[in-house]
């Protein structure tokens, strides 16, 4: 900051320095965004480039090498993105019915169970015990939600039908 | 008699002509000036416009994408903020508008002038 010329540094000069200062204020306050942004993860832009330059590097290796069967590999189907999808769903995810955690692939069977909609799965069940029970305490709340079992009583109508 | 209370312990006032002239040798015009904005809050005020017309002009953005560009060389765990001012700062201060810096410039003089130093 001190001048080496003058000991009185001339307006022009003072301004300019302060000038400069605002401008330095605004490059470091740019700068640390910047860095927080990049730091945490949070530019997606940034990710999706170095994700693609990874999996084209990886796609290019894979075709270049000839002892790939590309053509037999047909139980794992391999897409564009070099993504590989097994043939039963993976994802472990929570029913939103009963709450526990299920397979994706084994969902379905798992919901017809669950909520009692499959017409053999939980045809046993329903008639016998929980059936007269839900008829029993229909009788006494007029309030019935009991996704569990299932409403028995459509079920019959159902099958009548 | 008072009990004097240990927070209110403070060294003694300093004598007026031994201590205080060389402190204020020590301090440069520069320095003065920059006691003055910030006293008188002109400071914020220029700090203020300055980010304001930065933005505007579209200065900041071209910054946001230096920054990036750097980020992307190095690889963002390994950057650090001082690397990253480093990096815009010629930059930063030679891409700022003209009419942005006369209008600083001008406001900074008719402080300094209405400062009378």
């Amino acid at each position: 900051m001190s001048n080496a010329e003058d000991n009185k540094p001339s307006h022009d000069q003072l301004s300019s320095q302060v000038f400069l200062d605002l401008v330095d204020s605004v490059i470091a306050d740019v700068a640390s965004e910047c860095h927080r942004v990049a730091r945490l993860g949070l530019d997606r832009d940034l990710e999706v480039v170095e994700e693609e330059l990874r999996l084209s590097v990886e796609a290019r290796a894979k075709v270049a090498d000839p002892s790939n069967n590309l053509e037999t590999n047909t139980k794992y189907v391999v897409d564009i993105f070099g993504q590989s999808h097994p043939p039963v769903a993976t994802e472990v995810f929570n029913c939103m019915n009963c709450g526990r955690q299920i397979v994706a692939g084994r969902f379905a069977p798992h919901l017809e169970r669950c909520m009692g909609k499959g017409r053999k799965a939980r045809a046993k069940a329903t008639r016998s015990t929980t059936a007269s029970q839900n008829r029993n305490s229909r009788r006494n709340t007029s309030d019935n939600n009991q996704l569990a079992s299932g409403p028995p009583g459509f079920e019959e109508n159902v099958r009548r039908a | 008699m008072y009990i004097r209370k240990h927070s209110v312990n403070r060294p003694p006032t300093p004598d007026e002509d031994v201590t205080e002239s060389p402190e204020r040798d020590e301090l440069t015009l520069g320095e003065i000036i920059n006691i003055k904005l910030v006293e008188s809050g002109e400071k914020e005020n220029l700090m203020e416009l300055v980010r304001d017309r930065l933005v505007e002009s579209g200065w900041k953005d071209e910054m946001r994408i230096a920054c990036r560009e750097h980020v992307k060389k190095k690889g963002r765990k390994d950057v650090t903020v001082d690397e990253l001012i480093r990096a815009i700062t010629p930059k930063g201060r030679a891409s700022v508008p003209d009419a942005v810096k006369e209008e600083l410039l001008d406001r900074i003089q008719n402080f300094i002038r209405s400062a009378a130093i």
